[in-house]
Parts: C-alpha cells; sequence; structure tokens
C-alpha cells in the first residue's frame, strides 16, 4: 500500500516499506487495544447509584499490576525483538553490505546544488569521458550503483524517496552506499538536513533510464553547457 | 532534456510567499523592496555584501546588468559550472524571482540602493595594475565605469577580492562559459591574458583607486 503513494524505484525500497509495516501494525493493535481497554473501564467502572468507590490495598495492588503491566510489558518486548531482527537485517542489507556494483557515481553536496560525477561510455570514473552534470543524476534501469557522497561545506542528506534511500553527507568525508534502481523513470531527490536559507530549494532530479535512454544521453549528455533554458 | 522542475517552481512560491506576499505591491521599485527580502541574507540590506559568504556588493550597479546577470544564473548561463562553488549558490536563489518582470524590479531596487565604499583585502601593486588595465579600459572605461552597450559593468566600486575572484573563474572557463553570453564569453577570453593571480592582484589594487 505504501508503494502506492510513493513509487518503490529501488531493489530494497520494499525492505524498508516492509519494516515500516511491521512498526505500523504493531503499534497499531497495542495502541488500538490500550485505547480499547480504557475506554472500556471508564464505562464500566462509571458512577452509579448506591455504589461507593474502594481504596485498593497493597495485596491487590500487587496482583492488578501484575496482570496490567508486566505481562503487556513483556509482550512488548517479544515485539521490540521482532523490530530490531526486521531493522537489523535490513540495515545491514542496505547500510553495512555493498554488493558487487556494476559502476560508481560520485555524488557531491554544497550549498546549494547536487554535483554528480558520472562515469560515461566506458564506466570508469576519473577518465576523459566522465559526465559532470549539476542537480542532474542520471543511472541505468537494473544496474548496481555504488555512490561516493561528499560535501563541500555543511551538512547535507542525499535523499531519494523513490529508493528509500536517506545519507548524510559530511564535510571531510566520503561516504559510500549502494542503489539498484528498478523503475524507469524520472523522479525527485531533495537536500534532507538543514544546510542554509537555500536548503528547501536544493533539490535535483533522477532519470532513471532504460539501457538504450541511458547510451543515448551518455552519447548527447546535459551538462552545464547545455542549461540554455530555465 | 532540462527539466522544468516543477518542485523547485512549487518551492521557490513558498519562499517568496515567505517574504511577505501578502503585502507585495504591485509593481514598482516597492515591490523589488521586498522581493529583495530573499537576497538580503547573503547580500545585505543595504547590497553591501558579505565577504564571510563570498557575496559581492550589488547596491548602485546599474539596473540592466542586475537583470542580465539574475537572468544569466536562471538560464544556467552563469553559476551552473560544477567548480563555481559561489555561483551555484546564487543559481536556486536567482530562480526563487518568478517571471522577468520581477527580475526587472528587483533589479531596479537594487541599482537604487546607494553603494559604499569598499574596503581593499588584499595587496597588490597599483603601478602595475595600471599598465594592465588598459585591456580592460577598452570595454570598462578608463574610469572604469562601464559601457552599457558593450555590456560592459562598472568595475570601480567591486572590492578587491570579489575581482581577483571573478577574474580566476573567467580564466578557468568557470564563468562566460556559453557562447551565446557574448559579453560573457569576451570576458573569459580577455581573462585569459592576466598572468596569474599576482596579476590579477594588481589590477584589484589600481581599480580600487579609481
Ligand atoms: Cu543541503
Amino acid at each position: 500500500m505504501l508503494e502506492h503513494y510513493m513509487i518503490q524505484g529501488s531493489s530494497y525500497a520494499s525492505h524498508i516499506d516492509g519494516l515500516v509495516w511491521v512498526v505500523l501494525l504493531i503499534t497499531t493493535f497495542w495502541f488500538l487495544l490500550a485505547e480499547g481497554m480504557f475506554f472500556y473501564l471508564l464505562w464500566r467502572y462509571r458512577e452509579q447509584p448506591g455504589k461507593k468507590a474502594l481504596y485498593i490495598n497493597d495485596d491487590l495492588e500487587h496482583a492488578i499490576k501484575y496482570k496490567w503491566v508486566e505481562i503487556p510489558h513483556r509482550l512488548i518486548l517479544i515485539c521490540d525483538v521482532a523490530v530490531i531482527l526486521g531493522a537489523v537485517s535490513v540495515w545491514s542489507e542496505v547500510k553495512l553490505s555493498m554488493p558487487v556494483t556494476d559502476e560508481t557515481v560520485r555524488i557531491t553536496a554544497q550549498q546549494w546544488a547536487w554535483t554528480f560525477r558520472h562515469a560515461g561510455a566506458d564506466g570508469e570514473l576519473d577518465t576523459a569521458d566522465d559526465i559532470v552534470t549539476v542537480d542532474d543524476l542520471h543511472v541505468q534501469l537494473g544496474k548496481t550503483y555504488k555512490f561516493e557522497l561528499a560535501a563541500k561545506d555543511v551538512l547535507h542528506s542525499f535523499s531519494v524517496p523513490v529508493f528509500r534511500l536517506k545519507q548524510d553527507a559530511i564535510p571531510g568525508r566520503v561516504i559510500s552506499g549502494w542503489f539498484k534502481p528498478t523503475q524507469a523513470g524520472e523522479f525527485d531527490v531533495q537536500c534532507a538536513e538543514i544546510c542554509g536559507i537555500g536548503h528547501g530549494i536544493m533539490p535535483a532530479r533522477l532519470y532513471v533510464e532504460t539501457p538504450e535512454a541511458h547510451a543515448e544521453w551518455i552519447a548527447h549528455p546535459t551538462h552545464y553547457l547545455a542549461y540554455k533554458n530555465k | 532534456m532540462v527539466s522544468a522542475r516543477p518542485t523547485l517552481a512549487a518551492l521557490a512560491l513558498t519562499l517568496t510567499a515567505s517574504a511577505g506576499c501578502a503585502d507585495l505591491p504591485e509593481g514598482g521599485v516597492a515591490r523589488g523592496a521586498v522581493l529583495y527580502q530573499n537576497c538580503d541574507q547573503c547580500h545585505g540590506k543595504a547590497g553591501e555584501g558579505s565577504t564571510l559568504v563570498q557575496a559581492p556588493p550589488i547596491a548602485g550597479l546599474p539596473g540592466w546588468y542586475i537583470e542580465e546577470q539574475v537572468l544569466h544564473f536562471q538560464w544556467g548561463w552563469r553559476g551552473a559550472h560544477p567548480d563555481d562553488v559561489e555561483g551555484l549558490k546564487m543559481r536556486p536563489m536567482s530562480r526563487t524571482i518568478k517571471s522577468d518582470a520581477d527580475v526587472k524590479v528587483v533589479a531596479e531596487y537594487v541599482s537604487s540602493l546607494p553603494a559604499a565604499a569598499t574596503p581593499a583585502t588584499l595587496t597588490g601593486d597599483a603601478e602595475k595594475g595600471k599598465a594592465g588595465f588598459a585591456t580592460c579600459s577598452a570595454c570598462h572605461g578608463a574610469d572604469g565605469a562601464g559601457n552599457e552597450a558593450m555590456k560592459a559593468p562598472p568595475i570601480k566600486q567591486l572590492p578587491d577580492w570579489y575581482i581577483v575572484r571573478q577574474i580566476g573563474k573567467f580564466k578557468a572557463g568557470i564563468r562566460g562559459y556559453q557562447a551565446e553570453d557574448a559579453a560573457g564569453a569576451t570576458m573569459k577570453g580577455i581573462a585569459g591574458t592576466v598572468a596569474d593571480d599576482a596579476a590579477a592582484r594588481d589590477l584589484a589594487a589600481y581599480i580600487q583607486t579609481l
């Protein structure tokens, strides 16, 4: 259902969504149960003619505590373990591991632009045919990309909602990660870390292209010299 | 395949709205003054500029030049080079001005602000700079007052650090890279004749004396 609101555009997008679902279902279950019980008790023990309110003695309180606090608490701990297991496995897949990648793209964040260094036709970075663009990232559908993320000035965050990818960029560090686009199309990138007055207008455009369209773009790239219009 | 960037447009709208859209005057310098609130974050309330964020003073520059440069930033003729650190800041900010008419009124407003003197921040040899300035004066005038017909802006009021930085950018092709930007492309060629950073500092020192 989440994909109804935001396309799952990467190989791990559905795994992140799955995790969101696990958390949502567990919290919804306990929320409804707790609130339901709360309102039921309010109603059940409302003021009634001829019935007097009672103070609880220590023995009674201990039994009540066990039943209403200790048992649910332990059940929730079991739920926590389920969430942690899911989270660690997704985190390890998305952030800790680096699969075999087909190509590397270098991403530089600065106030207030994204610079992308694409490998070009030879698939190798730091060669003469590299394509450097500002605010336009072009990738090929189905290829696995490694990215190297850096920041020139302050903190930024590379956020690609359709990939379910968000990674802070930190001055002085080069942070590696990966993604594998699984849906062709044109998508948003947005800086997701306050970085100054222009933070809100620091988007970029992501183009996920079929192999043919991507080859066509590499042959006729739209780099800064081609920015002739608004 | 340059995109229309609908997201950017929407965000720009929001940003402009936050600059007091409710009481935005219809036109003229008063409207420019309100729109300028997006610019003064870096360029200063009086258009005095800031060395900290490397924003040049713009107060009192001719309206035609400001208008042209803002449009160039919007079109990607200036500030779209991947190595133009300051230009890439100005690029999205320029796009918060939504119409050409608004660019014009902002330019009028900035032009109406009184220019202030800029203190020297670098050391250069003004005497040496004077000799080199002969080339510059062909377009910018012997007094550095500029020449609208040649699209040469006045430069006598520019701070030295900005002059050196811009000569460096023109030289490296970070500015003036767009062939259709004839004046910029010309300046790129001329800047290539400035031998090095020291020569640029000498020029700046001389321009300070104008
Ligand atoms: Cu940012």
